[in-house]
């Protein structure tokens, strides 16, 4: 193959896969630096390939199957930034995993980010399905890799919310297709300024369905559970790798076909406000993370529904901050859990006598969710709190966004690092993490910092660029709107401060905080026993008469044929002889005429 | 928080260099003293600057300076004494779903 037919090889191939390639890999990878190439390799190889793309807007590769056309690689500045997100992620991922050798959960994870890369670059709903159900099975053994019983169950209960957000998805597609037979994004009117996103009006045949699959993939209300059941129950890991690609694929996707849809703009509010009261009482961090990452999505997903440029930007500047950040956050747990064996609060704090990396880490995190100034968040942030603030019909939303940025400062910025490495001396005092995990949180620290202090970096990216360079130079930096973050941020940790003192913070406690969840786990089981509780009832009573009446033919029978018995007794044995005699000769007479 | 001493030793043996460095002076009293006098000061001041530098017509509730402090501040109290009652409604014993779900599908 020439340099030319390599390169455009590279210029016209989904990114995606090639880190399905490399994942193919690992398995025969066997010492560390082989798994390193491989599994840096394959992202890297990705990000030339999506940096030399042929074009935006185009389609750079397309395939029939079974008379359907399907738009295998179509990149636009919307997939873009999600691409690249993801891309970063995979590789950071892959550094993150290094320490140890599990090759079924390293190719998977693989399988998954590379799924989740190649359906933000198809342009087309059929192979759309494709990528997100491959992430959903991919995703799963990233449930099931500590191989317990409990992980075991979890994983059970992640796949049938997965499928069933793949069922819908496909549901939805069918009819769409069948109604208008047509499936690429780019056919589907309308384009906002140029850029195919919100392409689908909600009364178009199969759209409801498939906001539903999109939705259940995002965490929507009611049906995010088996994000805070999962997500903690995994490796040091599989937490990481599970909190970059599923709710944002999902992010990417209702802004593709949803964005400027009201109803999200109230189940995105909702989203961000309901996690921030169970994170509080919450004892496991990773779960505490997972339910600041359901509050995150909610911005994004409120930000989709306002569905104005800025707000569009202000998603997809979130969406990529939010996979730096979050996974920075989960790696420090991560570390801590590979260290400690547990995430419960009640059983950890002081660990940054002896782990004050992963704790430096941990704090960038921290003040990057928190949207500190200089820190990723708050470039990110910023957008969707001015998207919002900028309709006053949005007001009562805008402050929702607003209780959830103090809410959000509360369990991810303080709660998570302050409760595992300081606090009070759990006595604890594990090594440092591992120089993989170091280097992996140090590459998401970076990056955190590298947005905060350089947004235009990030900026640069984003759907709309011309909109976004005139946010940065217009309003993200001006003096009101910096103060005004920071008298949030200051008297909110004062409010902690003050809240500690009196010691009115609610004390850390084992146990589990019942959630939604409750209605499968424990509800409907419950019910169920309940409503067959008559059944088992008649059924026991129907035995219990089918018992008497069999008990009773056998001692009528014992009492007639016993050896003492009544025909013992009474019938002499030359009649017994006879009637056997008889009762022979009807089979043989049976036999002979049958 | 109270049982520590009031001028613990900076650092402990076994304790990286980098955690002396960093942390071990804010495991003192005057530390979380300092901070506490210290935050509440620098509100204070944020909002005096807000009125100074960025000062803007008010129009709304948004836009009376201190606005976004006082509602941080409120905003995050709520949250956490929200913690209280939530906590008795809501938590349960740890083995709450694992004990129960393996007994569900049982015939009792």
């Amino acid at each position: 193959m020439t340099v030319e037919r390599l390169a455009d090889f590279l210029s016209n191939t989904n990114p995606g896969f090639f880190i399905l390639a490399a994942a193919l890999l690992v398995p025969l990878a066997r010492d560390v630096v082989t798994r390193a190439i491989v599994m840096v390799g394959g992202p890297v190889v990705a990000l030339v390939a999506l940096i030399n793309a042929e074009g935006l807007g185009m389609n750079l590769s397309t395939v029939q199957v079974l008379g359907l056309d399907l738009v295998l690689y179509r990149p636009d500045s919307l997939s873009f930034v999600f691409g690249l997100a993801f891309i970063i992620a995979a590789a950071i991922m892959g550094v993150y995993s290094l320490h140890r050798r599990d090759a079924l959960q390293d190719s998977t994870a693989m399988i998954y980010a590379g799924a989740a890369v190649t359906a933000v670059f198809v342009g087309d709903l059929v192979s759309l399905f494709m990528a997100w159900e491959l992430t959903a099975i991919a995703s799963v053994f990233q449930v099931l890799a500590p191989r317990t019983r409990e992980s075991g169950r979890a994983a059970m209960r992640y796949l049938f919310f997965q499928v069933a957000s793949g069922m819908c998805v496909l549901a939805g597609v069918c009819l769409y297709a069948a109604a208008e037979g047509k499936t690429a994004f780019s056919q589907i009117a309308p384009s906002m300024a140029g850029l195919p996103v919100g392409v689908m009006d909600i009364g178009a045949p199969g759209a409801v369905l498939l906001l539903a699959g999109f939705g259940i993939k995002a965490a929507f209300p009611m049906v995010h559970n088996w994000l805070q059941d999962a997500y903690p129950k995994t490796t040091e890991t599989g937490a990481v790798v599970l909190s970059a690609f599923t709710t944002k694929l999902a992010v990417y996707a209702l802004a593709r076909y949803f964005a400027g849809l009201d109803a999200l703009i109230w189940i995105g509010a909702i989203m961000t406000v309901f996690p921030v009261f169970f994170a509080v009482i919450e004892n496991d961090l990773r779960k505490v993370l997972a339910y600041s990452l359901n509050n995150q999505v909610g911005f994004m997903v409120c930000a989709v529904g306002i569905g104005t440029q800025l707000a569009v930007n202000g998603a997809a500047a979130h969406a990529f901050a939010h996979i730096m950040y979050k996974a920075l956050l989960f790696m420090s747990m991560g570390a801590v859990l590979y260290r400690t064996g547990t995430t419960k609060a009640s059983e950890l704090g002081g660990l940054h006598r002896t782990m004050p990396w992963t704790t430096l880490f941990c704090l960038v995190g921290a003040a990057s969710i928190s949207a500190l100034p200089l820190f990723s968040g708050f470039a990110a942030k910023s957008m969707v709190m001015s998207a919002s603030h900028a309709d006053p019909a949005l007001f009562v939303v805008w402050l929702m966004l607003l209780f959830a940025s103090a809410g959000v400062l509360e369990h991810s910025g303080i709660k998570v690092p302050f409760f595992a490495f300081f606090s009070h001396d759990s006595g604890k005092r594990p090594q440092e993490a591992p120089f993989n995990m170091l280097l992996a949180m140090g590459m998401a620290a970076a990056l955190c910092i590298l947005i905060g202090v350089a947004p235009g970096a990030l900026y640069q990216f984003l759907p709309y660029q011309d909109s976004a360079i005139d946010y940065l130079a217009t309003e993200l930096w001006t003096t009101g709107h910096v103060l005004q973050q920071l008298q949030l941020l200051v008297l909110a940790a004062f409010a902690f401060m003050l809240l500690q003192w009196r010691q009115l913070y609610p004390a850390e406690q084992p146990g589990v905080i019942i959630d939604v969840e409750w209605i499968w786990r424990k509800g409907a089981p419950t019910l169920g026993d309940w409503l067959s509780r008559p059944l088992r009832r008649a059924g026991r009573g129907l035995a219990g008469l089918a018992d008497g009446i069999g008990a009773g033919m056998a001692g009528a029978a014992r009492q007639v044929f016993a050896p003492g018995g009544w025909v013992a007794a009474k019938v002499p044995s030359s009649g017994t002889a006879v009637l056997g005699l008889v009762i022979l000769g009807i089979v043989l007479a049976i036999a002979l005429f049958s | 928080m109270s049982d520590e001493p009031e001028h613990p030793q900076l650092g402990e043996v076994g304790e990286h260099p980098l955690s002396v460095l960093l942390f071990s002076w804010m495991r003192t009293k005057l530390f979380r003293n300092v901070m506490f006098i210290g935050l509440g000061a620098l509100g204070a001041m944020l909002i005096g600057f807000e009125m100074v530098l960025a000062f803007q017509p008010i129009k709304d509730v948004t836009s009376v300076p201190g606005f976004y402090g006082i509602f941080g501040f409120l905003a995050f109290g709520l949250a956490v004494l929200s913690g209280w009652p939530l906590g008795k409604l809501l938590r349960r014993p740890e083995d709450y779903y694992e004990k129960r779900s393996g007994e569900a599908g049982r015939d009792r």
